[in-house]
């Protein structure tokens, strides 16, 4: 059978639960593409699920980045997989297979018919690059976002959380007390735009953070957008073998890994461009 | 008030440097003090200001105090300015403050970067401190990134292609090959500069800067001092700076620099002048697309005509109303961050005095501006100087 497009991913809708698979396979089993994980698959079966009912307490197996899966979900209780008032379950196969399950629910896991085969020796390498980029020993000279730093801004960061003031949106939120931000109300802003701009940065070029994996992509995507709902914003580009930017392209926004560093994952939003 | 002139300045060559800090400074220092014509001393000096990013973290802490230590300067006190790329712009500035307070007499204000002792890794992460590090460099920028998202939205909003890049890159290196300072001293055919290796689309390695060690030193001193340190003093007529959103994607627009046409404004009004009176301008070209962007909001060109402007080669020395970049600009001179600010008076100080390089003396020149950005546009300082105290 053949999955919806959701966010990059494969995702099959059931009554009582939502499977999110990896497009991209490696001798026939589901792998993660170059900056996805359980984390931000998991991210997509929630997203994917609200559309459909109110989530309330989800338990989240080891392996997934509880936080990260909150803040991009707007989830404000969470849990470990033991909750008893749990009456959803978030569950992790042995491929990029990720299901969203009501507690007890009986799932039946269909094989679907969308496969794109990966280049072996790029997805090898690709692997050893995020494990040496999280590896403790490696003393990146990166970005230094810590993670109360990260923390502070998963909401708007993961979310699209942003702020209306004198109905205008303003993103990413400001934190003044003095002008009339400090008593705006907080709304989610829609992941989507339109490109405004947008570069590739040679491997060379790239920031150190991304030293490891931008050669092994040809370079790092960024484009600057004009989001639907006003302001403006950069991403990373996400999934462009099939598509080029081009002034006006219409985009969405996904989560997924921005970059490692000390054992701790950055996720973000990047833009998917959306091909006609 | 009193009244400000640049009675001494001198830097170091520009580019890759056998020297660390403390030996560049000694240079710069030494060059810019036997350049004031009498009556100097390093004891003389009441404030110093010494822009630095500190890139590398080789002297983060104190990089001002190490320094003095080796311009004769033991017991000023001194400070580092740190506004990332205009950091000696604005020690400039807060050097011309002092002494316009009243509490000084004699100033000194400085730059200096040390760049090319690192590795390629660590110098990466050096070149990307001054964005805005949640949200731009998560999202994979650094300056020619940055500028290569402006250039390409120039090109789309108006009349103008990477060939208007390509005369801006052609021209500095033409002014820089006959700089003995500069950091690259040849020049470059359209043709080549047209096909060089693709650093951040649409910007190719001939539309980026080096990356430049060096130094740079002005002495500026009240009037009523100045006088007996010189008959030919340069005068600081009008200074203005302004800071904006660090972030390019919270301005309104990006193919323009809010900071530089503020900072500009106030300089101009200070000095009652007009651009159609600057006769040289060493503008902030850290990639040839800021040139293009620089023309516009220094008033130069129209808005949307920039691109023109170059094309044109109006900015050529001597060939068009004001010579933009006669030292080669960043592109061909050279950009130690720290230095770049200070450095661009130091061309000026020269080229009023009528002491430039003969070769690419700008005539009749009587009235010079420096233009110092920080960052992609977040900070700006403007200067305008004058052979005329009013």
């Amino acid at each position: 059978m053949t999955g919806e497009v959701w966010m990059g991913y494969l995702v099959d809708h059931h009554t009582e639960y939502t499977v999110a698979q990896s497009p991209f396979v490696l001798d026939g089993v589901r792998v993660f593409g170059a900056d996805s994980d359980a984390t931000t698959l998991a991210i997509a079966a929630v997203l994917h699920r609200l559309q459909h009912d109110n989530i309330g307490l989800v338990t989240v197996p080891e392996g997934m980045d509880a936080a990260t899966v909150a803040a991009a979900c707007n989830l404000a209780v969470w849990d470990d997989a033991s909750d008893a008032e749990a009456e959803w379950d978030l569950l992790l196969s042995d491929e990029a297979i990720v299901v969203l399950a009501r507690r007890d629910a009986e799932v039946e896991l269909f094989e679907m018919d969308v496969a794109v085969e990966v280049d072996e020796p790029f997805h090898r390498a690709m692997e050893e690059a995020w494990r040496d980029e999280l590896s403790l020993q490696h003393v990146s000279q990166g970005a230094y976002v810590s993670q109360a730093q990260y923390e502070e801004a998963a909401r708007p960061r993961l979310f699209l959380q942003g702020q209306v003031s004198d109905e205008k949106a303003v993103w990413p939120p400001r934190f003044s007390s003095t002008s009339n931000l400090a008593d705006s109300s907080r709304v989610r802003l829609k992941p989507s735009g339109r490109v405004l701009s947008w570069t590739t940065l040679s491997a060379a070029g790239a920031p150190s953070e991304f030293a490891l994996r931008a050669p092994l992509l040809g370079g790092v995507c960024t484009v600057l957008l004009a989001l639907d709902d006003g302001p403006n914003g950069v991403f990373l580009v996400v999934d462009d073998e099939d598509a080029e930017a081009f002034m006006d392209a219409p985009v969405e926004l996904v989560v997924r890994r921005i970059y490692g560093q000390e054992g701790f994952i950055r996720y973000g939003l990047k833009a998917r461009l959306i091909v006609a | 008030m009193v009244d400000v002139a640049v009675v001494g300045a001198g830097q170091t060559r520009y580019g890759n440097h056998a020297l660390g800090l403390k030996g560049m400074w000694a240079e710069a220092a030494r060059n810019a003090f036997a350049s004031v014509d009498s009556d100097f001393e390093p004891s003389m000096v009441d404030e110093a200001f010494i822009g630095s990013l500190a890139f590398g973290g080789a002297q983060l802490g104190n990089t001002a105090a190490l320094l003095t230590e080796h311009s004769d300067m033991d017991g000023v006190p001194v400070r580092r300015v740190e506004n990332a790329c205009a950091s000696s712009g604005f020690a400039l500035r807060d050097a011309w403050m002092a002494i316009k307070s009243g509490q000084a007499d004699v100033v000194v204000a400085g730059g200096i970067e040390k760049m090319n002792d690192l590795t390629p890794e660590r110098r990466r992460y050096w070149l990307g401190v001054s964005g805005d590090t949640e949200w731009e460099r998560l999202a994979g920028l650094t300056f020619p990134g940055t500028y290569a998202l402006m250039a390409r939205r120039y090109f789309h909003e108006f009349d103008s292609t990477h060939d208007d890049l390509v005369h801006v890159s052609v021209k500095n290196h033409l002014h820089g090959s006959m700089n003995p300072q500069a950091h690259i001293q040849k020049e470059v055919s359209f043709e080549k500069a047209s096909g060089g290796f693709m650093v951040a689309d649409p910007l190719t390695l001939y539309d980026c800067c080096p990356t430049s060690d060096g130094a740079s030193c002005v002495v500026l001193a009240a009037d009523h001092v100045a006088k007996r340190m010189t008959d030919t003093p340069v005068w600081i007529r009008g200074s203005g700076a302004a800071s904006d959103h660090l972030a390019l994607h919270d301005r309104p627009s990006i193919t323009q620099l809010k900071a530089t046409q503020v900072a500009a404004k106030k300089a101009y009004g200070m000095a009652n002048l007009a651009p159609r009176d600057i006769d040289l301008a060493e503008v902030h070209d850290c990639f040839t697309i800021a040139e293009v962007l620089a023309t516009e909001d220094l008033g130069f060109a129209e808005r949307g005509e920039g691109g023109r402007f170059a094309r044109e080669g109006q900015g050529v020395l001597n060939e068009g109303n004001v010579t933009v970049n006669a030292s080669g600009g960043l592109k061909a001179k050279g950009h130690p961050l720290g230095a770049t600010g200070t450095g661009q008076v130091v061309e000026v100080f020269k080229q009023l005095r009528g002491q430039a390089d003969e070769k690419r003396q700008v005539d009749d020149a009587e009235v010079g501006l420096t233009h110092n950005v920080g960052g992609s546009g977040a900070t700006c300082a403007v200067h305008v100087f004058g052979r005329d105290r009013t």
